[in-house]
C-alpha cells in the first residue's frame, strides 16, 4: 500500500512539474515563471550533487579494490586514490582559482591535456582500421554509401580538390541534398516522439523512469 | 590447404600495418608540409558574416562544451572567433559545461594577441563551470545570476563591469557554442527559439552533419572540426593551428580511402570467383 502511495506521488509530482515547465515555455505568467525558475535552479543543484556523488562512488569502489587486494587492479586503484587526494588538496589551496597553483596547473597541462589528446588521437587509428575492415560494397546500398563516404571524406580534405576540382562540389551535393533532408525528417519525427513522450508522462502512462514497464 | 591469393590478402591487411602506415603518413607533413589550398564552405562564410554584423559593446556568450581532448578540432575555431569578436569590439562572456573548460579559456586568451589590449572583467570574462545540462542552459536564459554568482576566479559578478545590465538571454546579442555533444541543441531550444538570440555552432567534425539541418535558418553559421577552423583562419587571413593540421588530414584521409578501395577491389575479385 505504502509503495503504491509513494509511486503515485512520484507520478503526480512528475505531472505537476511537466505542466509547470510547459506553461512556462509557452506563456508568460510571472508566478509560474518564478516556480519554473526555482525548479531549474534545483535541477542544477541536484546535478552538482550528482558530481559529488560520483566522486564519492569512485573512492568507494577503488577503496574496496585496495582493501581486498584485487589481483591486477588494486595498485591502479591505490594510484587513483592517491592522485585524487593530491589534486583535491592542491585545488583547495585556492578554491576559487585552482589553476593559479603552479603544481595544479602543471599536472593539468602536462598530464591531463597530453593524455586527453592522446586518447582522442588514438581513435583515429581505430577508425582507419575499422573503415578498412567494414566498408565493403556487398550490395547496391553499401556501394552507394561507400561512394558517398569517399566523396564526403575528400570534400573534407583539401587534397580532394587537388585530385579533381569537382570533388568538393560532389561531396557537398551528397551532404546538402542527400544528408540534410534525411536529418531534418529524423529531427521532426523525433520531436513528435518527444511530444508524445511528454504527454504520456503528463498522463502518468510513461512509467519507465520509475522502473516500471510503460502503461498502454 | 590452398594458398591465399593477392585478392584475399588485400582484404586482410594486418591492422598493425595500417597503424604504421598512418603513423608514417602523419609524420610526413611535419617533415615536409604540403600546404594545399583549403576550399571554404558556405557555413563558415555565413558564420563570419554574422560575426561581422556585431556592433561595439554587443554582448556575446561563448559556451565551451568541448574538453581539452577536442582542442585539435574546436580550439582553432574558438581562437579565430575570439579574434573576430575582439575586432568587432564585442563584450565576450565565456562559460563552460566541461570541468576543464577554464583551460580552454586560458588557452584562447594565450593564443589571441588581441586580449592583451583588453581588460578582464570589463571587455571579457569567464564565469566558470556549470552542471545540469539543459535545465541549466534554460535557467541561464532567464537568470544568469541564478547559476553564476561569481566568475571563475571567485569575483562576485556584480563587481564585474561587463556584467552590468546583463542577466538573461534578452541582454545577449549572440551565442556561440563549441561542442562535442548536445549543448548546441540545448542552446537552440532554450536560447535561439524562445528568445531569438542568433546562434552559431563550433563543432567537432563528427557532429557537423547533426547541426547542418538547422543551417542557415536557426544556426546562422557553423564550423566543423579542424577543416572548419582552417576555413575560418583562411577567411580572416590569419593561418593558425587548423591550417597546419590540414596536411595531416590530407594524408590520413587519403590512406583510409586507398585502403578501403583496395579492400573492395579484393572483395569484388574474390566474389566474382565464388
Amino acid at each position: 500500500m505504502a509503495e503504491v502511495v509513494r509511486r503515485e506521488a512520484v507520478y503526480a509530482l512528475t505531472a505537476i512539474i511537466v505542466v509547470i515547465m510547459m506553461v512556462d515555455f509557452f506563456f508568460t505568467i510571472p508566478a509560474i515563471s518564478a516556480i519554473a525558475g526555482e525548479l531549474r535552479t534545483w535541477a542544477t543543484i541536484i546535478s552538482t550533487m550528482a558530481l559529488t556523488l560520483g566522486a564519492v562512488n569512485i573512492i568507494r569502489v577503488h577503496s574496496r579494490n585496495v582493501r581486498r587486494r584485487a589481483p591486477g587492479v588494486w595498485y591502479h586503484s591505490a594510484w587513483l586514490i592517491f592522485i585524487f587526494a593530491f589534486v583535491l588538496l592542491l585545488g583547495f589551496t585556492d578554491i576559487n582559482n585552482p589553476s593559479s597553483n603552479p603544481v595544479y596547473k602543471w599536472i593539468f597541462d602536462n598530464a591531463y591535456v597530453s593524455l586527453g589528446q592522446t586518447w582522442y588521437a588514438i581513435t583515429g587509428f581505430y577508425i582507419a582500421s575499422a573503415a578498412y575492415r567494414a566498408f565493403r560494397a556487398r550490395n547496391i546500398d553499401a556501394a552507394l554509401l561507400l561512394i558517398a563516404g569517399i566523396f564526403v571524406m575528400l570534400m573534407n580534405a583539401p587534397i580532394g580538390e587537388v585530385i579533381w576540382v569537382q570533388i568538393p562540389r560532389i561531396g557537398r551535393w551528397f551532404n546538402d541534398v542527400g544528408q540534410v533532408p534525411a536529418m531534418r525528417t529524423f529531427l521532426i519525427v523525433a520531436a513528435f516522439g518527444l511530444l508524445a513522450f511528454g504527454f504520456r508522462t503528463l498522463l502518468g502512462r510513461e512509467r519507465g523512469f520509475y522502473g516500471e514497464v510503460a502503461g498502454g | 590447404m590452398s594458398q591465399e591469393t593477392i585478392w584475399e590478402r588485400l582484404q586482410r591487411i594486418d591492422r598493425r600495418v595500417i597503424y604504421w602506415l598512418l603513423f608514417i603518413l602523419l609524420i610526413i607533413p611535419f617533415i615536409r608540409p604540403l600546404g594545399l589550398p583549403v576550399s571554404i564552405g558556405p557555413q563558415t562564410i555565413s558564420l563570419l558574416e554574422g560575426l561581422r554584423k556585431l556592433k561595439e559593446g554587443d554582448v556575446v556568450v561563448v559556451n565551451i562544451s568541448s574538453g581539452v581532448s577536442a582542442w585539435p578540432e574546436c580550439l582553432p575555431s574558438l581562437v579565430a572567433v575570439s579574434k573576430v569578436l575582439i575586432q568587432q569590439k564585442a563584450k565576450i562572456i565565456y562559460w563552460t559545461s566541461f570541468v576543464d573548460g577554464h583551460m580552454t579559456f586560458e588557452k584562447i586568451v594565450e593564443k589571441v594577441p588581441g586580449f592583451k589590449g583588453l581588460k578582464y572583467g570589463v571587455d571579457y570574462v569567464h564565469l566558470g563551470f556549470y552542471t545540469g545540462a539543459e535545465p541549466t542552459v534554460a535557467q541561464l536564459a532567464t537568470n544568469i545570476r541564478a547559476i553564476f554568482t561569481t566568475d571563475y576566479k571567485g569575483t562576485p559578478i556584480d563587481q564585474l563591469p561587463i556584467m552590468r545590465g546583463v542577466n538573461s538571454a534578452k541582454d545577449v546579442k549572440m551565442v556561440i557554442s563549441s561542442d562535442t555533444g548536445d549543448y548546441g541543441d540545448y542552446y537552440i531550444r532554450q536560447w535561439r527559439i524562445p528568445y531569438g538570440v542568433p546562434f552559431a555552432e563550433i563543432g567537432i567534425a563528427m557532429i557537423f552533419s547533426s547541426y547542418q539541418p538547422y543551417w542557415p535558418e536557426i544556426i546562422f553559421g557553423m564550423t566543423g572540426g579542424a577543416k572548419g577552423g582552417a576555413e575560418l583562419e583562411k577567411l580572416i587571413g590569419e593561418p593558425g593551428d587548423a591550417t597546419v593540421t590540414m596536411d595531416a588530414i590530407n594524408t590520413s584521409h587519403l590512406l583510409v580511402i586507398v585502403a578501403v578501395i583496395l579492400a573492395n577491389i579484393g572483395y569484388a575479385a574474390t566474389r566474382r570467383r565464388r
